[in-house]
């Protein structure tokens, strides 16, 4: 162990200290770097894969962007002449490899890869990291159909979540508005494109599964997570894996239409329904208008057609019981006899005018002719055709009993016709002229024939 | 669903106001209802009326709402301490209003 060093006096320490120190100028550090680093050999040719960020090219023709990958990024260079040689060019959101050479650039103090040749590092390492993701949450059984839920036939509030700028939003609104104007629609903004965007993604996700109307408290009924179409590249926020997740947890009903379709994102997988596009995300999530309207009319012919139809056979029955009512009455019996007995009365008596008629005329006629010579044998003919009339009113019953006959019924009410159908005691009725007397039978004779 | 005891004895003017206020799928299903109900038939004739009559209120219920519906557009957001709130949004952007 070193022996305990005395202290020395405060105020001359920090000069003796400076004066140690190893300060040195900005130009020395850069080239110590610069030095560390063009001596280390596996930075004098390296092989670097990642994707390509912001491009520009300057006036002199040289291309400076960015490579980079989830964790980190770097500058590139391409020189011009370098860059004119390439087969392809470095493009914003290219996944690419890039070799070349390590160096530092003095002037702004940064490390550079000059970029001596570019390969495309291809759909191989997407289609990769895309098949391990899914191999991943399908294990965890976040695609499981089991786990999908029905959407709600008629939503009331529905939740989108797109961004505000793009066609997207302008083809949900105009299918929504056309097939189910009833519908709320709110709009959950976010990125969908860029490094940046599944985060505003996963957001947007929360924030519509978070709000409930002021009033009534409801939530939405269902969300529509929804992008254009675009570049593998363009649709990789909706494979990361927070997005894929935000989907499957989300509270509501979930439809995912992203791109095209022909692609396929994991977020597609996760979600309740999958829409080929936005557009049929959005017909998806509501009934037609126009089917809504047919069912309607539907029910209202089935409403009338039952109600018509229930009552008419009410009306029908209630007729029914009438006439049968009216059958049975015994004032109705009566009346229906005298009727019979009233029509049979008028066609007699019809037929005796016609035959009066007849005769008049033709007598008139006769007696213009010779009327002293033959009238007293027309006299005789009328006194005659008087007899035939009074002869014809007497068929009716009702003369025969104007002239004082009576019409006896027996208990059954039959007209009685022989003495030997009734027994003494008997109910009988006795129809006169004017009104009817009952009667009891007292004895019973026979006409001894 | 009513009994047609419960619609006999109801006040006409509150069924009425229930119904104005019912959601699109809600009436329309009570619509199915009272149609399925009277097709069955067996019903009192007053309380067949009484039915034909709400049926007529559901159905205007669907066709004032198929008809006369507005699409409304909204954007949410978020405000001081977390709150969300939906905005009307117009084809150009959010309306200064809300």
């Amino acid at each position: 162990m070193r022996p305990f060093e005395p202290l020395k006096p405060l105020e001359e320490a920090p000069r003796q200290q400076a004066a140690n120190l190893p300060i040195m100028s900005v130009g020395e550090v850069t080239a110590l770097v610069k030095g560390a680093l063009k001596a280390a050999p596996r930075l004098r040719d390296v092989w670097v894969e990642g994707e390509v960020g912001q491009v520009s090219i300057s006036a002199a023709g040289h291309c400076y962007f960015t490579l980079k990958d989830e964790r980190a990024q770097i500058k590139c260079v391409i020189f011009r002449d370098d860059r004119l040689m390439m087969p392809f060019e470095a493009r914003t959101g290219l996944r690419l490899v890039a070799q070349g050479s390590i160096d530092v650039f003095d002037a702004q103090g940064v490390y550079q890869l000059y970029v001596r040749t570019l390969q495309p590092s291809g759909f191989g390492d997407l289609a990769l990291r895309f098949e391990a993701l899914k191999a991943k949450l399908q294990a965890e059984g976040l695609f499981e159909t089991s786990r999908k839920r029905k959407l709600p036939a008629y939503p009331q509030t529905i939740g989108v979540v797109t961004s505000l700028s793009g066609a997207v939003l302008h083809d949900v609104r105009r299918v929504l508005a056309r097939r189910w104007p009833m519908a709320r629609v709110i709009v959950s903004a976010c990125q969908v494109q860029g490094a940046g965007a599944a985060p505003t993604i996963v957001a947007a996700l929360r924030r519509v599964g978070r709000w409930t109307d002021g009033e009534t408290g409801r939530a939405t009924d269902v969300v529509i997570l929804a992008r254009g179409g675009g570049s593998l590249e363009d649709l990789w926020p909706f494979n990361d894996e927070a997005v894929v997740r935000a989907v499957a947890a989300h509270p509501c009903p979930i439809v995912v239409g992203v791109g095209h379709e022909t692609d396929v994102t994991l977020a597609e997988f996760a979600a309740d329904v999958r829409a080929a596009t936005p557009s049929v995300a959005a017909e998806l999530v509501v009934p037609a208008r126009i089917d809504e309207q047919a069912r309607l009319d539907g029910y209202a012919g089935r409403l009338r057609a039952t109600t018509a139809r229930a009552l008419a056979e009410r009306r029908a029955a209630l007729n029914n019981e009438k006439r049968a009512l009216e059958a049975n009455h015994p004032q109705a019996q009566l009346a229906a006899e005298r009727e019979r007995v009233g029509v049979l009365l008028d066609r007699a008596a019809r037929v005796v005018a016609r035959r009066l008629e007849i005769d008049r005329t033709a007598l008139n006629r006769t007696s213009e002719l010779m009327p002293a010579l033959l009238a007293t044998e027309i006299g005789a003919a009328r006194a005659d055709l008087g007899r035939t009339s009074a002869a014809l009113s007497a068929l009716s019953p009702y003369a025969t009993l104007e002239r004082g006959y009576s019409i006896v019924r027996g208990p059954d009410g039959a007209v009685l016709r022989d003495a030997a159908s009734v027994e003494g005691g008997d109910q009988i009725s006795v129809r006169l002229q004017r009104g009817e007397i009952g009667a009891r039978v007292e004895s019973v004779r026979d006409s001894g024939r | 669903m009513n009994t047609p005891d419960q619609l006999a004895t109801r006040q006409p003017d509150a069924d009425r106001q229930r119904i104005a206020a019912l959601p699109f799928d809600k009436a329309l299903t009570e619509f199915r209802q009272v149609v399925e109900k009277l097709e069955a038939g067996n019903l009192p004739l007053e309380d067949s009326i009484a039915l034909f009559e709400q049926g007529v209120l559901l159905q205007r219920r669907c066709e004032k709402m198929l008809s006369e519906a507005e699409l409304r557009f909204q954007r949410l957001v978020e405000q001081a301490g977390g709150k969300v709130r939906a905005l009307d949004l117009t084809v150009n952007g959010v309306d200064d209003a809300g």
